[in-house]
């Protein structure tokens, strides 16, 4: 059944008649609606006090769950069974350590504050996937949505891409979620379904098919569009757009705009670029995630598959295979692609506008297992995030000695939700309403924004 | 201890207050607190047992409790005589730690739970005083909990709750102080913990949890929808499914769409039953058709075809997620022909039940022995056995005994016990001297049958189990396999997910459910007349058009839900149409895609409509794949384009016969829809045809948009 909503997006809420009959009056001297929100834009930069919010995010999702004690909480004085296979290495935040293999993410922690205290009881990857992504503990009354869906369904976008994009696809903590919760299915990830490190990346079906005109695919979609209106009527729905499906058009759009065309072909950067971001699928896929969000994507998720480290972590996490001379592992990939994101995001000057979250559902245990690996550990875990307005060059909260529990300040991730939906410029107050009226807010009411992380 | 049936029992324990005399306890134990039946309740009620806490695997700092309370000598053991009993100070209770800790007069993790003068805080200072013994007076041997509240009005609405235990001395007592209670929405309830009410401030049907001690009850609050009773004249009863439907609607005051129309009906029948699309023949029969049993010849037509069993097949492939092992595609191919053989012939669901857990051979040979291929090892396979055959998740008590429900680790691990035995690989066959090893306990777990006994030495296991399981008093066989099929015609499990039934989970129908479980064994476990029985019914029967008062309803049935067709019936009907089959792999050419054996086999369009790969349940896969991606391959992919226009496709074949447009736009909305145009459609389909130019590619686009819209994709 389609959701039908029947309130205005939401973003219009947040404007008094006032601001929109000076929209009114300005568009009508020429400006377009689109000019008029970069005017907002440049005022609300004009005045000191407020802080640009940032435009658009890059979710680097570790699906699996990511080893803490292997990326950014290393705990070198620990028994070796705790400590791990990984050395710790200095960054450029003296007395801060963090893994040997992310040389070069260590180089730029003046630009990423690390949480080394997220707590969660979530240790399923399933459950804990909805409760890192939405900010809520999955619930059997309600799905909510996750930060791409709310962002899609908040944000205005000018573009003709989707606003909320997962590369290579959208198959997080087993594959449960579908994105869009309890708000409507258009506010779910553009999967792309295809790897961007692959030599023939391509996205499936976006080219004209042989045979066929833009007018003919514009006449099909028009006829489609009918037929469900007509339905519509004749069940007495009142044949409003409402019960046409968004993405009949959206499609359309993306089939017809040059700019969609385009953003997809990595081939147009230079191959010293796309090796900085590293051969490995997660490299690539960041790569597109910045050209995306400089096309006004505003929520970016780079799955990158294969943390759930249950054996064999330290091939897995470091060499990639046994007896790599250059460790290609996930964690060496990871660096190449983080640290050439934030680099190049800085060259361009859109470090500032766009957030930067890394993080998977959960930690793995202290303990190393008799596999060599590390479990489900949600008690303590990290996330880093960088770019988008937060304050880098910290490390908030801290682990016990042996990496098992949150030693003081914990963070929830509702905690981190209302931080990451601040830094938006979205109120985590705010309220969304579902299909059946309810109004549900964005965080729930005992999330607290992280404030040292907020510049 | 049995839960599922509290349910029921606690309909005649509820019903009056006979039982009401005085809480007191047996003669023997006057004032003497009972370490199992009082101290165990007080941990649970303030959460000090549960899984956040001491009730974790591996307890929390130096004090290990039993998940819940389950294992109230173990509780005792680690209050009072752990490192000699420190917990407890006989001479001055109130400096004991199982005191000072919860009532946070000592740092205490967990903060405080109860205060000092509370009535908890008072029970245990008893306790204490008494000696700290555990007298092990009763037995808890039922719960009551008033379970279904009905309010005569939407605006918020009020209940008091009160509990009762009983115990196997004959003694009964007020328990709601140590009864907790766990709402599934907190948005919509409240429970008053001081008060004991629960407040409702949302219309609907809501449900919470009740737990004293092991024992769980739901409790069922119903608001109504609106004040005012609304005409209820449209809403018919066919058979006893309707009873039940119609009285949850009364009660909520939900009123029902009318009934389906005659193609509306045999659209959906037809897809449901054959997982195929009317015919333009057999919608126009069936228009003209003037007979008043029409639809229950249609039905019993269908069920008689083969296209049922071919369909029905591919149902059941799914729910065993039947897949291809690495590089043999024999096996999978023998399974499947086995299943098929099994449905054309009704055999009944207990023998085909038997037939799977006891197979043995070569795979490639005795297709059920591919049963023991789906997973991969002893404690996989029990899990899979217990959400198929039992509709029940035992995997959560893999680590710990189930939080929700009354399995136990010993459950789990003593059915993972029965199927070591097993081998592994092409040839299923019995192996000597298999065990699993119980965790808890690092030795050899014992085969046991979950929730009832553990097996002695000579049983064999296989042979017990299925024994069990495909007996007349078996709860589980009957209920899980009746709520799949349920699912499937009306688009929702009466418990859902179908693979989670638990006490704690409470079907919206209960009655219902019931009624459906006997008449399902009544009829010796087939399929057929289950089926005939719920299409038979008007709630089937109703029109997917929603009223705007019943817009919202996805769960009591006072409109038919449009469903979305899977991948492998969308292509299907989209080869129909188009008049042209579509290619799977090597196999072939005019194989249909649900009667692809496994689905592994080669197909992008399958894969771009989200088909389900069986290596997780089925369930929700038509959801997953966004539209984004399915109407890009609409518009440009193979799926539709390349038969559209083929010279040897329906279409051509039309135009070459030099029908005219309407007669083409008639056709294909019969085979597309199960119905014709509407005077507006065919205004609108005029009008355009006017300003087109070229016939042949306006027709390809009316055709390819019957193919895209709504209507089409969806089973309504």
């Amino acid at each position: 059944m389609p959701v039908i909503r029947s309130t205005l997006p939401h973003q219009w809420n947040r404007w008094s008649r006032r601001d929109v009959l000076q929209i009114g009056a300005l568009t009508a001297f020429g400006l377009s609606f689109s000019d008029v929100l970069r005017l907002q834009r440049l005022s609300c930069a004009a005045d000191p006090q407020t802080r640009q919010p940032a435009k658009s995010c890059i979710l680097i999702w570790l699906d699996g769950g990511p080893s803490h004690l292997e990326t950014f909480d290393l705990k070198p004085n620990a028994p070796r069974e705790v400590r791990g296979p990984l050395e710790s290495i200095s960054t450029s935040l003296p007395g801060i350590g963090i893994s040997e293999c992310l040389l070069r993410t260590a180089t730029l922690l003046n630009e990423i504050a690390i949480i080394r205290s997220m707590t969660s009881p979530l240790g399923e990857h399933n459950l804990g996937t909805h409760y890192l992504m939405t900010g809520y503990k999955p619930s059997s009354v309600l799905e909510y949505p996750t930060y791409g869906g709310v962002c899609a369904e908040l944000l205005n976008s000018e573009s003709a891409l989707p606003p909320n994009v997962a590369v290579p696809d959208f198959r997080v903590g087993g594959g449960n979620l579908t994105g869009s919760g309890f708000l409507s299915a258009q506010t779910r990830p553009f999967s792309l379904g295809a790897d961007p490190s692959k030599a023939d990346f391509q996205v499936r079906d976006l080219r004209i098919s042989r045979g066929l005109t833009l007018d003919r695919l514009n006449r099909r979609r028009h006829f489609t569009t009918e037929l469900d209106r007509m339905r519509s009527m004749a069940n007495g729905q009142g044949g409003t757009a409402d019960v046409v499906d968004p993405d009949l058009q959206r499609a359309f759009d993306l089939i017809s705009s040059s700019e969609a065309q385009s953003v997809f072909q990595l081939n147009d950067e230079s191959p010293e670029l796309r090796s900085r971001y590293g051969p490995k699928s997660v490299g690539q896929s960041c790569l597109l995630a910045r050209r995306l969000i400089e096309k006004g994507v505003r929520f970016v998720t780079v799955n990158h598959h294969g943390w759930d480290t249950h054996n064999d972590m330290y091939t897995r996490l470091k060499e990639g295979y046994t007896g790599a001379r250059t460790p290609v592992g996930l964690i060496p990939s990871l660096d190449l692609a983080l640290s050439a994101l934030i680099q190049d995001l800085k060259e361009r000057r859109l470090l500032d506008e766009t957030l930067i979250v890394v993080m998977g559902e959960f930690g793995r245990t202290p303990k190393l297992n008799v596999n060599g690996g590390r479990d489900h550990w949600p008690r303590v875990f990290s996330v880093a995030l960088a770019g988008g307005g937060i304050q880098g060059g910290q490390v908030i909260g801290a682990s016990d000695a042996s990496g098992e529990s949150p030693k003081d300040r914990p963070v929830t991730p509702s905690d981190l939700a209302a931080t990451i939906y601040t830094l938006l410029g979205i109120d985590p107050k705010l309220e969304l309403q579902t299909p059946d009226g309810r109004p549900v807010r964005l965080t729930p009411p005992e999330a607290t924004v992280v404030d040292e992380l907020i510049a | 201890m049995r839960l599922n049936f509290v349910y029921w029992i606690c309909l005649t324990l509820c019903a009056g207050p006979t039982f009401a005399e005085p809480p007191t306890v047996s003669e023997s134990g006057q004032d003497l607190v009972d370490f199992d039946t009082e101290i165990v309740p007080v941990l649970t009620r303030f959460g000090c047992n549960s899984g956040a806490c001491h009730g974790a695997a591996a307890g929390r700092r130096e004090l290990h409790l039993s998940l819940f309370g389950s294992d109230p000598g173990f509780d005792f053991q680690s209050l009072a005589r752990e490192f000699q009993g420190r917990r407890i100070n006989l001479v001055q209770p109130d400096e004991s730690l199982i005191l000072m800790k919860p009532t946070e007069v000592l740092l205490h993790g967990g903060g405080n739970r109860f205060d000092d003068d509370s009535d908890a805080a008072e029970l245990i200072r008893k306790w204490i005083h008494q000696g700290a013994h555990r007298h092990e007076l009763r037995k808890l041997e039922s719960f009551a909990i008033a379970h279904r509240k009905i309010s005569n009005t939407l605006d918020s609405t009020t209940f008091s709750i009160s509990a009762t235990a009983t115990f196997d001395n004959g003694s009964t007592m007020d328990v709601t102080p140590w009864t907790v209670i766990t709402v599934d929405d907190p948005d919509a309830v409240q429970i008053d913990l001081q008060t004991f009410r629960a407040h409702i401030t949302r219309p609907g049907r809501h449900v919470a949890i009740a737990r004293y001690l092991d024992h769980v009850t739901p409790l069922i609050f119903l608001i109504p929808f609106q004040n005012e009773t609304h005409e209820t004249h449209s809403i018919e009863s066919a058979n006893f499914i309707d009873d039940s439907i119609n009285s949850l609607l009364t009660e909520l005051r939900i009123p029902a769409s009318e009934a389906s129309s005659d193609t509306e009906f045999l659209r959906r029948v037809t897809l449901d039953l054959t997982g195929r699309l009317p015919t333009p023949e057999e919608v126009l029969s069936f228009t003209h058709d003037s007979s008043p049993g029409k639809r229950t010849a249609a039905i019993d037509r269908m069920l008689a075809s083969k296209e049922f069993a071919s369909y029905w097949t591919f149902l059941l492939s799914r729910w065993l997620r039947i897949r291809a092992a690495p590089q043999d595609v024999e096996g999978a191919e023998a399974y499947h022909s086995w299943l098929h053989q099994q449905i054309a012939d009704e055999i009944p669901f207990t023998e085909i039940a038997a037939s799977l857990l006891l197979a043995e051979g070569d795979t490639h040979d005795v297709g059920p022995a591919n049963f023991y291929r789906t997973t991969g090892g002893p404690r996989e396979q029990a899990e899979f056995v217990s959400e198929f055959f039992m509709g029940s998740r035992l995997r959560c008590a893999n680590c710990h005994d189930h939080p929700l429900d009354h399995w136990t680790q010993d459950d789990y691990h003593g059915l993972a016990a029965i199927f070591a035995e097993v081998t592994s690989g092409r040839i299923i066959e019995t192996k000597a001297n298999a065990e699993v090893i119980h965790p808890k306990t690092g030795d050899a777990a014992v085969p046991r049958i979950p929730g009832e006994r553990t097996l002695q030495n000579a049983e064999h296991g296989r042979s017990t189990f299925t024994d069990w399981l495909v007996s007349d008093t078996n709860p589980y066989l009957a209920r899980t396999i009746v709520n799949r099929v349920w699912k499937e015609f009306m688009g929702r499990g009466l418990i859902e997910p179908t693979d989670d039934i638990r006490s704690t989970n409470p079907p919206t129908h209960p009655e219902l459910l019931k009624q459906l479980e006997i008449e399902f064994r009544r009829s010796n476990f087939r399929l057929k007349p289950l089926i005939r029985l719920i299409t038979s019914s008007s709630a089937y029967q109703r029109s997917s058009r929603p009223h705007r008062d019943n817009e919202f309803d996805q769960q009591f049935y006072s409109h038919a839900l449009s469903r979305p067709m899977s991948a492998e019936v969308m292509c299907d009907a989209i080869s129909d149409v188009l008049g042209l089959p579509a290619r799977f792999g090597d196999k072939p050419l005019g194989t249909r895609a649900v009667e692809l054996p496994y689905p592994q086999i080669e197909s992008k369009e399958l894969d771009v409509l989200g088909r389900c790969e069986r290596t997780e349940s089925c369930e929700g896969s038509e959801t997953m794949t966004g539209g984004l991606p399915r109407f890009l391959h609409q518009y440009n992919g193979a799926l539709i384009n390349t038969r559209l226009s083929h010279s040897t496709g329906r279409l051509a074949d039309c135009l070459q016969s030099e029908n005219s447009p309407e007669v083409i736009i008639e056709e294909f909305y019969l085979r597309a829809l199960g119905r014709l145009p509407n005077d507006e459609e065919w205004n609108f389909w005029r009008d355009e045809l006017k300003n087109s130019s070229n016939p042949r590619e306006f027709l390809e686009d009316v055709v390819w948009s019957l193919c895209t819209c709504q209507e089409f994709r969806t089973n309504h």
